[in-house]
């Protein structure tokens, strides 16, 4: 069961390299800086899309396209930062361009204008949820306390239970986001089976990167997993 | 146009570049102390006492130890780095940019680990007498969180250079130069608002003597403001920041807790009002500019042979060759800041006319920093961003003999 529009694909191989998770914290202060300035004009843009959904019955498409662009960089931003997943992202929030991504429907939905005009309100337990979800997961992540952080460090490799915990609590706040921000009128489902596609990417050619280095060493594609067991 | 009249005009331009530049370094270069100044030789053992003498002296080579592997240790890490980083390409998602600031960033976090054992052997010399009172898990966690606004720093610099390479391909310098240079502008004039100055309490009467000097040169009074350092260091010292309107003169607290005397703290308020006097924050801006477009015109040559400064596969080259160039020209920026520093000396003591709180000033530097009064001649060379003990109190007793004290 897997019925959700929001949904998050993770396609690694549990593989971590010990230097930049040491440094991870600080390599995503770019991002961090980044998605804050970002997160400015998407503030603007939800504001304006909330009228444009609320008038029209659905979102508008381009304010549709910029705000799942953030969103999928805000989850690829948190895996990075989480070590949910290896490779320092880029900046753009472009599709099929990390190994742990959300998926968001790039056509608008038409929505329900009752559920639009009261969004703000309705999203609000599952906001909780999903912030009071985050903080174990962060402490637990934390460096030089946390027991993910110590097993990635000893062996290399992020035990695959501790990679599923981040990557469900990131799939959930995905979701919560995509809700508030009109993305889909769906809401947020905390079941880890819903919304959540290990080992699928969301677009199966990797991004080629423009460089005469990449063609030298292009990146190894990430080994795809066995999906859970039910 | 033939291949011979392109090669000639080249050279024209070159040769008026070069003569732009020769002409520009050497009124930044003149100073108002007096170019037939000679420098008595003073004994500064007389003065601070063999046994003060011999520590400091002990202290500075062993700094100087530590002083020399952090020149050397980031040139041969980084070359290093130019050869292998490559392979760090593969941990990267992200676009020709992104990737070039993550491998910037990765050559800095390498650099600050290699450094760490001669950064906390420094430490633990400068804890030994007493200059600094941070604490090593300190040192190294407040080390470590300070690589995010590096990090920050590194990643604008990425931004701008490839940004412009992939615009201008290897033309960017002629884009970079002056952006480096507005960005070295802002930063000194934010620079008073992000020092978390304090304001100057129960030193009425230095305010007041502030006001006195300032009228004496003919120049604006400027703020005086207190940097509280008293949980990190004992060093005292005292600094001119901003531009214009953000003009201000930062005391240590260190050099208010009662070791120094009035009127030598009034030496002191003289020689930073010098600096603004002489607009010696501007002159330094003006002295990064003359070698920022060199330097940048270098790192592009060099960074040609790695594809060029567009793609990330240059960017650990271009860590190394930029840290290189400067290196090379620290030698010559010291002595330029040598020669600032030299004259708001100069100014002091006229500004002052009390050549004896001077010349006791700085023998008390002496006795509070341990810094060796006449050091090798390869020290100043080096870490010399102001004359020696010995050359300042030189200075004093030639100014004295000028005006006949």
């Amino acid at each position: 069961m897997n019925e959700h529009p929001i949904t998050l694909h993770v396609m690694d191989d549990l593989r971590r390299s010990r230097l930049t998770v040491f440094f991870r914290p600080l390599l995503s202060v770019p991002h961090f800086l980044w998605l804050a300035l970002w997160g400015v004009v998407v503030g603007i843009v939800v504001f304006l899309n909330w009228f444009v959904t609320l008038f029209v019955g659905r979102p508008a498409k381009p304010f549709q396209s910029f705000i799942a662009a953030y969103l999928r960089y805000a989850i690829t931003v948190g895996a990075y930062f989480l070590y949910i997943a290896n490779p320092f992202p880029g900046f753009t929030g472009e599709p099929g361009s990390y190994p742990v991504e959300l998926e968001l429907p790039i056509e608008p939905e038409k929505q329900s204008r009752w559920k639009t005009f009261f969004r703000i309100v309705l999203v609000y337990p599952a906001l909780i949820i999903a912030e009071l979800s985050i903080y174990p997961v962060l402490l637990l992540f934390f460096p030089l306390i946390g027991f993910a952080w110590w097993a990635t460090m000893i062996t290399g490799r992020i035990p695959r239970g501790f990679r599923d915990l981040g990557a469900n609590a990131l799939r959930y706040l995905g979701q919560v986001y995509a809700y508030y921000y009109l993305i889909t009128d769906t809401y947020p489902c905390s079941s880890p089976y819903v919304g959540m596609a290990l080992g699928s990417p969301v677009v199966t050619a990797p991004a080629a990167m423009e460089t005469p280095a990449a063609a030298e060493e292009p990146t190894a594609p990430e080994a795809p997993e066995a999906p859970p067991k039910a | 146009m033939s291949k011979s009249s392109r090669r000639l005009l080249g050279l024209l331009t070159f040769g008026a570049l070069a003569a732009t530049w020769l002409y520009a370094a050497s009124r930044l270069w003149r100073t108002s102390v007096p170019a037939d100044l000679k420098l008595p030789k003073v004994d500064v053992s007389a003065l601070v006492g063999l046994s003060e003498l011999h520590r400091a002296q002990h202290f500075s080579f062993v700094l100087d130890l530590f002083g020399l592997a952090g020149l050397l240790l980031p040139l041969i890490v980084l070359a290093l780095y130019a050869k292998w980083g490559h392979r760090f390409i593969g941990e990267s998602a992200a676009g020709p940019i992104g990737t070039g600031m993550m491998l910037a960033m990765l050559g800095i976090a390498i650099l600050w680990i290699a450094m760490l054992p001669s950064n906390l052997g420094q430490l633990w010399w400068l804890r030994r007498y007493g200059i600094v009172k941070t604490g090593y898990a300190e040192m190294v966690i407040g080390t470590w969180f300070a690589l995010g606004s590096e990090f920050l720093g590194i990643c604008l610099i990425i931004l701008i250079v490839m940004g412009f390479a992939r615009l201008l391909g290897n033309r960017w310098w002629l884009a970079g130069a002056p952006v480096f240079v507005v960005i070295g502008l802002l930063v000194t004039f934010v620079q008073p608002y992000m020092s978390g100055l304090q304001p100057l309490r129960d030193h009425a009467a230095l305010v007041q003597a502030e006001h006195r000097i300032a009228k004496r040169e003919g120049v604006t009074a400027v703020p005086l403001k207190v940097e509280n350092v008293g949980g990190l260091t004992t060093a005292p010292n005292a600094e001119a920041m901003g531009l214009g309107p953000s003009r201000r003169i930062g005391l240590w607290s260190t050099i208010l807790d009662g070791r120094f005397s009035e009127p030598q703290l009034e030496v002191v308020v003289a020689h930073e009002l010098a600096h603004h006097k002489h607009n010696d924050l501007w002159k330094g801006i003006g002295w990064y500019a003359l070698f920022v477009f060199p330097i940048a015109y270098l790192i592009a040559r060099v960074t040609r042979r790695r594809g060029g400064m567009a793609v990330p596969l240059a960017v650990p080259l271009f860590l190394f060759a930029w840290v290189g160039l400067t290196t090379v020209t620290l030698p010559i920026d010291n002595a330029f800041s040598r020669r600032l520093e030299a004259e708001a000396d100069w100014t002091a003591l006229q500004a002052t006319n009390n050549p004896q709180a001077a010349k006791a000033l700085f023998v008390s530097f002496v006795r509070t920093t341990n810094e060796n009064p006449n050091p090798p001649f390869w020290d100043p060379i080096l870490f010399g961003s102001h004359p020696t003990e010995a050359q300042r109190i030189g200075m004093v007793e030639a100014w004295q003999a000028q005006h006949g004290g």
